[in-house]
């Protein structure tokens, strides 16, 4: 049995996931609702919860404030939120779970199985880091992120990743230490995530550092080699857009 | 005072550029045989035509004129250009003669040109001297003296010693001429020692003779008697009656002057005698003028005033000669500046024109640079309103397609039937129904922002709006996707939600309105470079609802046109809408050009 605590600052909404845990009685039990940060860290400190369902926007603070308020992470944290962009982009670095209000009971239901059987609180507070180390930079432009991974996840600087390929549903990444992590996630999981960085879509199973350019290679779509040495072959259709952002 | 000197030099000039004067009337037959016979244009007939010319040169030298012209036409022809300056040379002395010296000069440079780019030295040098000659008769002395220089020098160059004293003498006649007796006496010094040392007793006795004059004009008179004497003694003995008339003449000028009247008139008598002898009019006005103020002192009045009359008449016939050749001379100089004013008014024209020309070439080519920026300017100017005006009409069909997506229609709909499952008590569908609407909404506006997405994900937002309007709509419809095997549904791009509008109308319009068994087809095929989406309904048609709904189903169809026609002009392609009637229901087939992703 896990204790939890809501944090939202919308009675209804903490009326409705407490009505959607019902279902989840057996595992998980609630034991505190929270309006503000305030009244959260007392909580917190006080009952030494196992699990916090998270508001992101929290009248004018935010689900952030509250965790940078507290000495330490011994708790698993579920984010809420409705709709913000930024935040999602931000959760998605760091490979922390959240659940997109109105809450679906299937979502709910995916994020307790997660929580009752891989449950690491070393991970969650590393998740958190990498969420604060990317907040405090700007979130548009994060430094680092967690790659979820079949065994859990990999923290890896952006900036040191040469290129990705897929491979069915997973991605296989490159490191320039020569590093290769596989990754739970599709190519275009990531061709979403790191588009604002300098990274393209080069073909189908093919994304890469443009930082990392060596060469490009004349042909019918071409090739690009990379400074590890690897040589990579271009879709025709991503051709010029490509030229374009190495401005050729 | 100088007059009597050149004219016993004229003689001295002319005889050095007349090659052929000493000429024959049979001389003249026999060449004209030889030319009517040698047909030839090549340079032998050029060499007999200049032969006949300088023989007619002295004889008749305006009739020599055609034969010249066609020995330097020929010349030209065969583009031997020594032949051309001979003839021009020739044509030359053909002017001198006949005392047009502009012409004459004119030939002579054409010729010296000639010769100068074919170096023939003797021939330069000849044209030098006759240029020279001619400066000299207008009166154009640094240009005489100029000629005559560089004639000496190519003499002396060509080791042509009788030449070299034609140019020294010539030269000090030119200084005698502007009042230089010094210079004049020092050029005749020189001349007289070639002379001597060529033992040319006739160039010695006429050089001989300038100097007295020259010395006389010093008043050194018994330095110019000395030389005086000299010219005479040597003229009678190489039979030179021209020479020894003049000196015997000068001989009595001097003693009248110095008051020896019995020498005077010993001399002047000599004199008169070899004048009449020659028929020499000019030199008998002379020996008569001594001989008068001879006759005056010893007191023979009336010998005095007849032999003063002697010399009154002849020196006006003289004179009238004179006259006669100062006018030609002027005329000719008038001439001559006329044409030289001509010459410059034509290349201050021609300077003007080419300036003209050149203003023109400027103001035409700035003229077109400031045209060519205006019509860029313009060109750009409606290129960027072009652009503007279709970013204008892809943000605003954007926000429509954006607004018919989202439409409030739909929204309120929605918002009902969540308040409908509520009402009845049904909150699981009311949860379900809530939970779909928002993943939708969020969704559309996730889309919105892109132009293109892969159908998987397309369909898989149309899914959900489908299931959406199933729920509300309690599944009075039923509803098939097919995708043709041969597209690859994550690497073909749709403009996100292109077919919703469609789908819209048929549940709206078509399967409300019936009252069970709705069915919705949507199909995707390939054909060819375009890919072909089917929307098909059961449904109640067009024509049955038509006035009542028009508006509304005919907006969501104006945006997707607006949208296809973005597309089309983006991408150059053919995309197009066609609605089909169907005996039960409405079909629509939307054609959208084959974009993949890879």
């Amino acid at each position: 049995m896990l204790n939890a605590i809501i944090v939202d600052d919308e009675q209804h909404c903490i009326d409705r996931l407490t009505e959607l845990l019902q279902r989840h009685k057996d595992s998980i039990k609630i034991i505190s609702n929270c309006k503000t940060i305030e009244e959260a860290e007392q909580q917190i400190k006080v009952t030494q919860p196992d699990v916090v369902f998270l508001d992101v926007h929290l009248n004018n603070a935010t689900g952030f404030d509250l965790l940078s308020l507290l000495p330490k992470m011994d708790f698993e944290v579920v984010f809420t939120t409705s709709y913000d962009t930024y935040a999602l982009k931000a959760f998605k670095f760091s490979a922390l779970d959240y659940l997109l209000k109105p809450i679906a009971s299937e979502d709910l239901e995916n994020a307790v199985q997660k929580i009752v059987h891989n449950r690491s609180l070393k991970e969650t507070s590393q998740k958190i880091d990498v969420l604060f180390h990317n907040f405090k930079d700007g979130i548009v432009q994060p430094k680092r992120m967690a790659i979820p991974t079949v065994e859990g996840f990999t923290m890896i600087e952006i900036n040191n990743i040469v290129r990705f390929q897929s491979d069915a549903n997973y991605t296989h990444v490159h490191t320039v230490t020569n590093k290769k992590v596989t990754a739970a996630k599709t190519l275009k999981y990531f061709e979403e995530i790191l588009g604002s960085h300098n990274f393209f879509r080069i073909h189908k199973s093919h994304l890469i550092n443009l930082s990392f350019v060596d060469n490009y290679i004349k042909g019918k779509g071409g090739y690009v080699t990379l400074l590890d040495g690897s040589k990579i072959e271009v879709a025709v259709r991503r051709k010029e857009e490509l030229l374009k952002r190495l401005a050729f | 005072m100088s007059d009597l000197t050149r004219k016993t030099f004229f003689l001295f000039l002319f005889s050095f550029f007349s090659l052929w004067s000493f000429s024959q009337k049979s001389e003249l037959d026999s060449l004209q045989q030889e030319l009517s016979l040698y047909v030839k244009r090549d340079s032998v007939r050029v060499g007999l035509l200049i032969q006949a010319v300088s023989t007619m040169t002295y004889s008749n030298p305006s009739e020599a004129f055609p034969y010249v012209e066609e020995a330097i036409a020929i010349s030209s022809e065969i583009q031997w250009k020594k032949g051309e300056a001979l003839g021009l040379r020739q044509k030359g002395n053909l002017h001198y003669v006949l005392a047009d010296n502009l012409n004459a000069l004119d030939a002579y440079q054409k010729a010296l040109g000639l010769s100068q780019t074919i170096q023939d030295k003797q021939l330069t040098s000849s044209l030098l001297s006759n240029i020279g000659n001619i400066h000299a008769d207008l009166k154009e002395y640094d240009k005489a003296l100029e000629n005559y220089r560089a004639f000496l020098t190519a003499s002396q160059s060509l080791g042509n010693v009788p030449n070299e004293i034609r140019a020294l003498s010539n030269m000090a006649i030119v200084y005698n001429d502007i009042g230089n007796f010094k210079e004049g006496i020092s050029y005749l010094e020189k001349a007289l020692a070639l002379a001597q040392q060529e033992k040319n007793d006739l160039f010695v006795a006429a050089i001989t003779n300038n100097l007295g004059l020259a010395y006389k004009n010093l008043e050194q008179y018994p330095r110019a008697l000395e030389h005086y004497q000299d010219a005479a003694i040597l003229a009678q003995k190489i039979g030179n009656k021209y020479i020894e008339a003049s000196a015997l003449n000068s001989i009595g000028k001097v003693n009248v002057l110095l008051e020896k009247y019995d020498l005077a008139r010993e001399n002047g008598e000599k004199a008169l005698l070899l004048s009449k002898e020659i028929e020499a009019v000019e030199w008998q006005a002379d020996s008569w003028k001594v001989l008068s103020t001879v006759y005056e002192q010893e007191g023979r009045t009336a010998e005095a005033l007849d032999a003063y009359k002697e010399h009154i008449q002849l020196r006006d016939s003289v004179l009238n000669e004179e006259k006669k050749s100062e006018l030609t001379r002027k005329e000719m100089e008038f001439q001559m500046e006329r044409q030289e004013a001509e010459a410059n008014e034509e290349i201050k024209r021609q300077q003007l024109v080419k300036n003209g020309y050149l203003i023109g070439a400027i103001l035409l080519g700035l003229i077109s640079v400031i045209g060519y920026f205006l019509y860029k300017r313009r060109r750009d100017a409606l290129e960027k309103k072009k652009v503007a005006e279709f970013k204008a009409k892809v943000a605003e069909t954007e926000l429509k397609a954006l607004r018919s997506q989202m439409n409030p229609h739909f929204i309120f709909n929605s918002l009902n039937s969540i308040s409908d499952f509520i009402s009845k008590n049904d909150t699981e569908q009311a949860n379900e129904y809530l939970v779909k609407f928002a993943k939708l909404t969020r969704s559309i506006l996730e889309n919105s922002e892109k132009k293109w997405i892969t159908l998987e994900e397309d369909l898989e937002l149309i899914k959900l709006y489908i299931q959406l309007e199933s729920l509300r709509l309690r599944d009075e419809f039923k509803y098939d996707i097919k995708v043709d095997k041969d597209i690859e549904m994550d690497n073909t791009l749709v403009p996100p939600l292109i077919l919703q509008p469609f789908i819209e109308n048929s549940i709206w319009h078509g399967i409300a309105k019936k009252e069970n068994g709705g069915q919705i087809n949507i199909e995707i095929k390939k054909e060819g470079e375009m890919i072909l989406c089917i929307v098909e309904d059961n449904g109640a048609g067009r024509s049955k609802n038509m006035p009542a709904n028009n508006q509304k189903s005919s907006l969501g169809v104006k945006i997707t046109g607006n949208r296809l026609d973005i597309i089309n002009q983006a991408k150059n392609t053919m995309s197009s809408i066609k609605m089909i009637d169907k005996p039960e229901g409405l079909r629509v087939e939307l054609k959208l050009p084959l974009e993949l992703q890879f």
